[in-house]
């Protein structure tokens, strides 16, 4: 039977194949970053130190005990002068705002995507995965459905509309896209993260609500991604990994971050003291889960050895210094949520960070303040406009959420970034800002030392 | 009289006929062409047993040739397996059953209305009016805070009643599924009008102590149409992540959303929106094939938002007095109606057997060439599913599409009754319609079942599912346990209040 003598010369066409059609899904399973594009509100809504005093002083239900809370608070949070608000706050109406500033505060941050796909040079009919995620406001119909009819998209899109995730949200856009990806081929995918503020003023005055109020800032990013292969080298970013934690089934971490009433009755964000234990927790299981993903094969096996040999010596009772990561092996650069200076500053410990590279995540606390899910995509805004970003970088972007969620992914740098249309660009050149102390202490100082007996509301 | 008659019917009973074998022709073609020619190659090479002894004989099985044949085997299986896209089963489902505490029969909802809108007298009439000739019946319920007068929609009660649907129907869900919540990968939520941080899929991992690499994702503002967009967003999941669990919690939460102003344009989803809620378990586990109930075929989505007419249809907004309601265009059925047509456009290449699709064409072709005005043919789709859960929006909505799909009563009986037992539950209605086929045992090994919803944006979507198992009437623990002897109900065009 020679036939399958023939058959032999035919297995090495099929293995061949076979492998061929293995690369070929890889190839269109990648998820890249086209191009993103960072929000800045105008220069009209900027928060400026005098009016956030005059912000709080509005709220009647607080007492001297609260502001002298708050002056300590906000002091400390890192946050500069040029972060912006809402327009219902400067137009008075924060105790009661209209259901429609909600919506405009939105259709507001919608110019983004314009200048997003403009840039980009794709036009909206072309997208055809859009994921929306904005925690504190749900509307019918759904912000997804909004950007459709404002951008007449395609009608079979796949629109999801993500609320209630916390500020760890977008990385949760982000894997929605990286799993459709995976699982259809050629597509286009727009990721709009930003939060709302306009419902969402407390006018109570309970400690851990009022706080809320004073950190989180208006703020909003779109992202462009497709696992198109021929659009991989105009591409800047390249989805290597993406781990996501939840530790929703700890009472303590549940609590620690949660939307509730008040004894009065009125709605507001509460922000529990053991906030920070909860989001070092749920880091550290994010971090076991990571770091395997994205160590070099030789920071792993030296982890490992000396980790091997401490053992080894700690049964004589004469254990060395114990064996620290040096993630820095892995990793080029760190994006980190900017939830707050004591955020940045112990996730910095955590990781042996120096100043370097916690600087854009700083700058970016004080110039832009708590954007909530988008305040990673500043701190990467940062890095591309400080030109740090050069091709095989390695990017981290560390976030935590309400829930508690801790949410982490590393993006390789494709292509040398030069940050042209950033929203750091005007403003670049006078950061790295070594005074990053705000003029609350100078201008509301006063405070401190005033008498609960003798304290007069100032008008 | 009798003779003019009765050669109608004879003419009706062949051109039945003339259909059905029509039918067959088409369906089975390749049967009917190949059938022939297997037959006589099979003739021609008719042998003798001797003739087969020897070629079984001349067969040399060596070492290498019997190592490639194997090695081929490998490969070709191997590549077939890989290729495949995992299938979705839904394993089992659980619609929350709301206890009779909550129960709003239209005088109590009637007495409410005029204690409320007191001022109002037309405002009322008007709700009465909505009522009548809604399609409701006597035992649908609302949540506790609503029954308050005035309605105390705080946070607390929002997450209240949240917890009761969503925890009751999950337990219920876990309890016939048999799986633990730490079996649990994929958790996706969609509740349109409450959305609280953290979300309420966050709650539902608090609740039941899920593990800490689950993959949760909390949808909303979708609309009623959002469990299938949590479906497909849960397909697309279960093809990448192997051997996996996915739960999809559809709810609406009434409590935040009763609009408690007089605008009559917004009154209206008072009447109708009611207390419900369902959990279902999806997996691609080879194990959940024999315990699974369905597999899932197709899932079309539609967004119609790029028509302004069409995103404004069922919009929220304040009202003159600063109330925040949701108000519905007078304009909603011609939209939903060509939604629907977008929709179907799209899912008949799919569902369609090979007969219709040439009859569409035909006359497409028909009318593009000889006559432009002539009426579109309609694929009949009752050749392609046997079942039709169409979303409980309303009973205009019912009785539209219907109508443009040329449906018998039999088969919106299963969304009537559910608007009249539960009325309408938003995105999980679609699970009480299917509970209430199975109920009465029309659900069959084979059957196929087409899930259609519609939703603001302006949203049509449809997801096919294919029955797996016979579903057995007694033990199914579902919410129409108690009451699906009573069923069907007449339900007149309007009810006198």
């Amino acid at each position: 039977m020679d036939h399958c003598i023939l058959l032999l010369y035919f297995l090495p066409l099929l293995f061949i194949f076979l492998i061929f059609k293995i690369v070929y899904q890889k190839r269109h399973q990648g998820c890249y970053i086209l191009d993103y594009q960072c929000y800045k509100p105008t220069d009209d809504r900027m928060l400026s130190t005098e009016f956030s005093g005059e912000l709080i002083m509005r709220n009647k239900n607080l007492g001297l005990d609260e502001y002298k809370f708050l002056l300590k608070a906000i002091v400390s949070s890192g946050i500069g002068e040029q972060t912006y608000g809402p327009r219902s706050v400067f137009a008075g109406r924060e105790r009661n705002p209209k259901h429609e500033d909600g919506i405009h505060e939105m259709e507001e941050f919608f110019d983004s995507i314009d200048v997003l796909l403009k840039r980009a040079q794709v036009s909206p009919s072309e997208i055809d995965v859009l994921v929306v995620n904005v925690s504190m406001l749900a509307s019918v119909p759904s912000l997804s459905s909004r950007i459709i009819s404002m951008y007449k998209m395609r009608e079979d899109i796949k629109s999801y509309n993500l609320s209630g995730m916390g500020c760890s949200a977008s990385l949760v856009s982000i894997n929605v896209v990286e799993n459709i990806f995976k699982s259809q081929k050629n597509l286009n995918a727009l990721v709009v993260t930003t939060e709302s503020l306009s419902p969402n003023s407390y006018s109570g005055n309970e400690r851990s609500m009022i706080l809320a109020d004073c950190l989180f800032r208006s703020g909003g990013c779109a992202i462009l991604l497709t696992n198109k292969p021929s659009l991989r080298n105009k591409a800047m970013f390249k989805l290597k990994c993406l781990v996501r934690t939840h530790h929703g089934g700890r009472e303590e971490s549940y609590n620690c971050c949660i939307q509730k009433e008040d004894h009065a009755g009125k709605l507001g964000f509460h922000l529990d003291k053991t906030l920070p234990m909860a989001a070092t927790r749920a880091f550290i299981d994010n971090f076991k889960e990571a770091s395997p993903k994205i160590l070099p094969i030789l920071e792993k096996l030296r982890f490992a050895l000396l980790s091997f040999r401490r053992k080894i010596i700690k049964s004589s009772n004469n254990a060395g210094a114990k064996p620290v990561i040096d993630f820095k092996t892995g990793v080029d650069h760190f994006c980190l949520h900017t939830g707050g200076k004591a955020v940045i500053e112990g996730i910095g410990k955590s990781l042996g960070l120096d100043e370097y590279d916690l600087e854009p995540s700083r700058m970016t606390l004080h110039r832009f303040g708590n954007t909530s899910a988008s305040s990673l995509w500043y701190v990467l805004g940062y890095m591309e406009a400080k030109k740090r970003l050069k091709k095989g970088d390695k990017v981290f972007m560390i976030s935590f959420g309400a829930g508690f969620k801790c949410n982490s992914c590393l993006w390789e740098v494709i292509r040398d970034l030069n940050g042209d249309g950033n929203a750091w660009n005007e403003c670049i050149e006078s950061y790295p800002r070594k005074n990053l102390a705000n003029p609350f202490l100078e201008k509301f100082g006063w405070i401190q030392n005033e008498d609960i007996s003798t304290f007069k509301y100032p008008e | 009289m009798p003779p003019p008659l009765m050669p109608n019917f004879n003419n009706s009973v062949k051109l039945k006929y003339v259909k059905l074998g029509y039918q067959y022709l088409i369906n089975h073609f390749l049967t009917f062409t190949l059938l022939p020619i297997t037959l006589t190659l099979l003739l021609q090479l008719r042998y003798s047993p001797d003739e087969y002894l020897r070629l079984w004989n001349s067969l040399r099985f060596d070492f290498v040739h019997v190592l490639c044949s194997a090695f081929l085997i490998i490969m070709i299986s191997t590549t077939y397996f890989t290729s495949k896209s995992h299938s979705v089963y839904l394993v089992n489902y659980a619609c929350f059953k709301p206890p009779r505490a909550c129960r709003a029969p239209f005088s109590t909802f009637m007495e409410h209305s005029k204690l409320i809108l007191n001022s109002e007298p037309k405002s009322v009439d008007f709700q009465m009016k909505i009522l009548e000739r809604s399609g409701l019946g006597e035992e649908t319920c609302l949540p506790i805070a609503i029954h308050f007068i005035p309605p105390s929609p705080t946070l607390e009660a929002s997450g209240g009643e949240a917890e009761l649907v969503i925890f009751s129907a999950m337990d219920s869900l876990f309890e016939k599924t048999g799986i633990k919540p730490n079996d649990v990968h994929i958790l996706i939520v969609n509740c349109s009008l409450f959305s609280p941080t953290p979300s309420l899929s966050a709650m539902v991992i608090n609740k039941y102590k899920m593990r800490g690499n689950v993959k949760s994702y909390n949808l909303s503002g979708m609309g009623c149409s959002a469990g299938l967009i949590s479906i497909d967003l849960a397909r697309d999941l279960l093809q990448v992540h192997k051997n996996s669990n996915a739960i999809v919690v559809s709810t609406e939460i009434i409590t935040p959303n009763y609009y408690q102003g007089k605008e009559r344009s917004m009154l209206v989803p008072n009447c109708l929106f009611r207390m419900g809620g369902a959990a279902v378990l999806l997996s691609n586990r080879r194990t959940f094939r024999t315990q699974a109930k369905y597999r899932l075929l197709h899932v079309v989505r539609t967004q119609k938002g790029a028509d302004d007419k069409a995103f404004r249809c069922v919009y929220e907004e304040e009202d003159r007095e600063g109330k925040v309601g949701i108000s519905l265009s007078k304009d909603l059925m011609a939209i939903a109606g060509v939604a629907l047509k977008s929709n179907i456009t799209t899912l008949g290449p799919l569902v369609l057997p090979t007969s219709e699709q040439l009859l569409f064409l035909i006359s497409l072709i028909s009318r593009k060439i000889f006559n432009p005005k002539g009426k579109p043919y309609i694929p009949d789709f009752k050749q392609a599913f046997e079942h039709f859960c169409i979303h409980a929006g309303g009973r205009a909505v019912i009785d539209e599409l219907q109508k443009n799909l040329q449906l018998s009563a039999e088969h919106v009986e299963a969304s009537r009754m559910t608007l009249h037992r539960f009325g309408n539950t938003s995105s999980s209605s679609l699970w009480y319609e299917l509970s209430y086929i199975e109920a009465k045992g029309r659900m069959k090994r084979g059957d196929r079942v087409w899930q259609i919803a519609f939703g603001s944006g302006f949203k049509c979507n449809s997801a096919v599912w294919k029955c797996m198992s016979s579903v057995e009437t007694m033990g199914n623990n579902g919410p129409w346990d108690d009451c699906i002897d009573r069923y069907p109900v007449y339900i007149p065009e309007v009810v006198k209040l």
